[in-house]
């Protein structure tokens, strides 16, 4: 019998979510952010006093009640305490992502605003010290196991989020143990975003292989008590609703520079050569205007998808991986991934 | 005899001296009370249960007696958790 897998259709609360540096210390091949970016010697970092007009912003505009800080890597902002009592003054929740590397150094920052912390999220790429540090460098892997020790004994809730590279298809129940074994609340898988013909190859799932992993997630995801799931590159052809939280309009990115855009995983793409997602510069429009003109494109865009899946359905054809994906859609409409 | 940390588990040490052991093989974790944590950090450092419990009698108020027969207690859990291995 086969297992469906299908989009939970729950698009989380109104968030933001934030790029607080523009940076990364560690270099993962596969990162869909451009190199010019994370390893630039001129790091940018999101100003806190934008930071806090723009949630006021947003609250009053969008209803948002919380935000999810990215990067780069989150924990490199130099006033990363601020940033955090910021969401605490405003009475919001936060979480943010992080490769685990700085962890340590953050921890003072993070249980004087525990409670305006709703979770971390950390980066894994292998159960092993050897499989993970083989992607992040040596180190990596002890430090990340010392995060999950600061946050399992202090009782802050931790997610993991994986990509499902090739070489981990066979590993997936490994991976949901070692993360329920090691406390955590979430696990979150995440495709590949090809960013050149080589990672689209070697690294990235064709289609039948993605729908076999997302079989196995879905009985991951009934096996285990933590909350696992599928966050990005999912297969997706519902026609009916918004297949994820930008296009449903639930959840918005802001750049490192400010700039309000339709979506994380479509911010700062390596060897995009538009960036028609990006629909305003906070740093001189209002959140207002701003957030009018993400609506529009959420909606230009769902609209989009739904003529390109009804066009295939007409025909009787069967959604291709870079149009059943929405993610894979919107890079590839957007003008991400030229190559492709 | 010699007694190492296993390279198979990741301390952590947090504010107050208290610390935190992860087993990689067993992926489980042991919380480790201040007195268990100087034993450990004693035992990274490669001293023997003679001098920590040596350190522990000269930062706190414990005789020596009292201080060796804890830190043995410690080791003996270490080694039962396989956390440490014994060498001659």
């Amino acid at each position: 019998m086969e297992t469906v897998t299908t989009f939970s259709g729950d698009y989380g609360p109104q968030r933001l979510s934030v790029e607080l540096a523009n940076i990364c210390n560690l270099h993962c091949s596969y990162c869909f952010r451009a190199d010019e970016n994370l390893y630039s010697p001129h790091a940018e970092f999101f100003p806190v006093d934008l930071l806090r007009r723009v949630i006021s912003e947003a609250r009053t505009v969008a209803g948002i009640t919380r935000v999810s800080f990215t990067g780069g890597e989150p924990t490199l902002h130099p006033q990363f305490t601020e940033t955090l009592n910021t969401i605490a003054e405003a009475g919001l929740t936060a979480s943010f992502v992080s490769n685990g590397w700085h962890f340590d150094r953050v921890w003072p920052a993070i249980q004087a605003n525990r409670t305006a912390l709703s979770h971390v999220a950390f980066s894994l790429d292998g159960v092993t010290r050897e499989t993970h540090d083989r992607w992040r460098g040596q180190g990596s892997f002890d430090r990340l196991v010392r995060a999950f020790s600061r946050c399992y004994m202090s009782n802050l809730p931790f997610g993991l989020k994986i990509v499902i590279r090739r070489d981990l298809m066979d590993q997936l129940e490994q991976i949901a143990l070692f993360a329920a074994r090691m406390g955590a609340a979430s696990l979150h898988f995440v495709h590949v975003m090809p960013t050149s013909n080589t990672v689209a190859d070697t690294a990235a799932l064709s289609l039948e292989e993605q729908r076999v992993a997302e079989q196995e997630i879905a009985i991951l995801a009934r096996i285990f008590k933590m909350n696992i799931g599928l966050d990005v590159g999912y297969y997706n052809i519902d026609e009916e609703r918004p297949p994820c939280s930008p296009l449903a309009g639930t959840s918005m990115n802001i750049d490192y520079r400010g700039r309000l855009s339709l979506c994380c995983n479509l911010s700062g793409f390596r060897g995009a050569d538009n960036e028609e997602d990006v629909v305003a510069d906070l740093n001189v429009e209002s959140f207002a205007d701003a957030y009018a003109k993400f609506v529009s494109l959420a909606k230009a865009q769902s609209q989009r998808r739904k003529t390109a899946l009804a066009a295939l359905r007409s025909q009787g054809l069967t959604p291709d991986l870079y149009t059943g994906s929405p993610c894979l859609f919107c890079l590839q409409s957007f003008g991400k991934i030229p190559w492709h | 005899m010699n007694l190492t940390p296993g390279k198979h588990v990741v301390a952590t040490d947090f504010d107050g001296g208290e610390g935190i052991l992860v087993d990689l093989n067993t992926k489980k974790y042991y919380q480790l009370n201040e007195t268990a944590m100087i034993v450990w950090k004693g035992l990274e450092q490669g001293k023997s249960t003679t001098e920590i419990a040596a350190e522990i009698t000269s930062n706190y108020e414990v005789a020596l007696d009292q201080a060796t027969l804890s830190v043995e207690r410690i080791v003996d859990n270490f080694q039962t958790y396989k956390l440490i291995s014994a060498s001659q």
